[in-house]
């Protein structure tokens, strides 16, 4: 068969919003209500991630990157369009798709909160029904790539962020599933903490041959992770490219801020391969007086707007 | 290509039976470690069953019987009806927690997991009071049953086994249809609140009421098989009413419906929250 973990052909996600009425009353009345109104969250977005890939998914909150992610992981029907994931038609049989994913969500840990990891572990096993010598040599590949011992007899509400997102992806990879879904896993982290993470789902990437799908609003994560990367915007894919390409094109912009003699700050969006930022800087200094300049690297979200406005593909 | 070898069909009865176990008694084994919080629970429990209780034998010292019904067989009613409540008090009370799950969007880590969603949102919380709850309902049926003369046989054993098992379905139902919909609405922490209050009915024999609540307490609320219909397959089978002998079906069949809407719920919901 092909070596494609996930295609998706066309594929279109409406949701049907209901206007809500207020209190019991209202609730009663929404429960026969068909004032609905209708919401294209994904348009026609055509994508074919291979095995083994790490794609970087971005955009702006509510582009749609959670609605796909929830037709990939069988829980969202789509209105229309294909999808297949290893092979399999992921919301007609969540059950059969859930056993070749890992998936970890936002910040809600899926592991059970009151148990110490170990167990949440044992009970993962069981569930995924995972032989217990693939069981082990995954815990010793772990051993291998950071240090369980101050987290695998800590229950998970006693975790700190970082240790918590840290079982949460372990949890994730530990059925050795073909695809992993990683959503915002580095969020609100440290920079040491960050580096963790980062360097222990590039290693579980490399070792397991593992396709990992990773939403984020973090460059750095994109930049360390990341060969290629998709940009999804008010539901329509507008960027599918490798990251080297983005670079070249979007690595000359620097957002320039700048604080003026009476105290309010004023930004600039600098594209290096046009304008001196030294010559800017020069020029304020003597029109308005400069107290404090900050340079920025540009943000996704800018990068986003820009290829939006831009139309680059 | 190992990976695709896996067999994934083979998850039946024993297999959640396994995991519900494990998972109970990491889950005792948690509680136990904050006994503070034992204690207390367990104590507040016994407290709110014995003034549930006080209330029952002031309602006795006015009223010797009630509509036919003696001290002893109202005793039994209200022993069979805690025993029936206690399932839904330990194994589905994490419905309470549904509609703040739905509305935060946390739900939707249920979907993730190769096993069936409603068995694993309700396995994730054993609520140890309602043994508190047993433990009385128990003393007051055996009270009960000692003092009106009924036969210990296998027979009446199995049989009060089987209606106690039956008629703690129909609770379940009701809260299992109360807590889903909160996939639809928002104010279904009131319908739940409702419900819950209707349970307090359900130690009372449904002769008392007139035919409407009777109706509703049978057909459309249906708590008079919490109690009631059940009791009379022990107390009377000599003229055991229709319901008595089609109750365990019914149950069955209430709670199979009750499942089928909670999982509906499920589909429908589109996690918006996150």
């Amino acid at each position: 068969m092909s070596e494609a973990a996930i295609l998706m052909k066309d594929l279109c996600k409406d949701f049907k919003v209901l206007n809500r009425h207020e209190g019991l009353k209202g609730s009663i009345r929404d429960l026969f209500s068909r004032d609905y109104k209708t919401i294209s969250a994904v348009k026609d977005v055509s994508l074919t991630i291979g095995k083994g890939e790490i794609i970087g998914y971005l955009g702006p909150n509510g582009a749609g990157k959670s609605t796909t992610i929830k037709m990939m992981t069988g829980v969202l029907e789509p209105t229309s369009g294909e999808i297949l994931v290893n092979g399999n038609i992921p919301y007609k049989d969540r059950t059969r798709n859930s056993e070749r994913i890992g998936v970890v969500f936002g910040q809600r840990s899926q592991l059970w909160w009151s148990l110490p990891l170990i167990e949440s572990f044992n009970l993962l096993r069981d569930i995924y029904m995972i032989k217990q010598k693939d069981y082990e040599d995954m815990l010793e590949l772990y051993r291998s790539l950071v240090d369980l011992e101050p987290i695998i007899k800590k229950p998970v509400r006693q975790m700190s962020l970082g240790q918590r997102t840290l079982s949460d992806i372990l949890a994730a990879f530990l059925h050795n599933p073909d695809i992993v879904f990683l959503d915002e896993p580095t969020i609100g982290l440290d920079v040491s903490m960050k580096a963790k993470i980062r360097d222990l789902i590039s290693g579980l990437n490399k070792t397991k041959n593992t396709t990992v799908i990773l939403t984020t609003h973090d460059m750095g994560d994109v930049d360390a992770l990341c060969k290629r990367i998709v940009i999804i915007d008010k539901g329509q894919k507008i960027y599918d490219n490798d990251i080297e390409h983005l670079k070249s094109y979007f690595g000359s912009y620097r957002t320039l801020k700048l604080r003026l003699a009476d105290d309010t700050w004023e930004e600039h969006l600098i594209d290096e391969s046009k304008e001196d930022i030294m010559q800017i800087i020069m020029e304020k200094q003597k029109s308005l007086g400069v107290k404090d300049i900050q340079l920025q690297e540009i943000s996704t979200e800018e990068v986003i707007k820009k290829i939006y406005e831009g139309g680059v593909g | 290509m190992s990976k695709l070898e896996k067999t994934g069909n083979s998850r039946g009865l024993g297999f959640y039976l396994s995991i519900y176990k494990k998972i109970l008694i990491q889950d005792l084994k948690t509680k136990m470690s904050y006994r503070a919080d034992f204690v207390i629970s367990t104590f507040g429990m016994i407290l709110t069953n014995l003034s549930g209780f006080v209330t029952f034998l002031i309602l006795f010292r006015n009223f010797p019987t009630i509509n036919g019904w003696d001290y002893h067989h109202m005793l039994f009613l209200y022993g069979f009806s805690l025993i029936a409540l206690t399932p839904v008090q330990c194994f589905f009370d994490n419905n309470w927690n549904l509609r703040f799950m739905v509305r935060s969007g946390d739900f939707i880590k249920y979907c993730f997991r190769p096993i069936n969603v409603f068995f694993y949102f309700m396995s994730e919380v054993f609520d140890v009071k309602g043994l508190g709850q047993l433990a009385f309902g128990l003393g007051t049926l055996i009270y009960a049953w000692y003092h009106i003369g009924l036969k210990v046989t296998a027979g009446s054993i199995g049989l009060l086994v089987l209606y106690i098992f039956t008629a703690s379905l129909f609770m379940i139902a009701i809260m299992n249809f109360a807590a889903a919909t909160a996939f639809w609405m928002e104010g279904s922490g009131n319908v739940m609140v409702i419900m819950f209050r209707f349970k307090d009915f359900a130690k009372y024999p449904a002769s008392i009421f007139n035919s409407v609540f009777r109706f509703l307490f049978t057909f459309i609320i249906p708590i008079a098989f919490i109690a009631y219909y059940p009791s009379l397959a022990l107390l009377s089978p000599d003229e055991e009413p229709l319901m008595t002998g089609i109750a365990p079906i019914f149950g069955v069949l209430v709670f199979y419906l009750s499942y089928r809407f909670w999982m509906r719920g499920v589909k429908r919901y589109d996690f918006t929250g996150s």
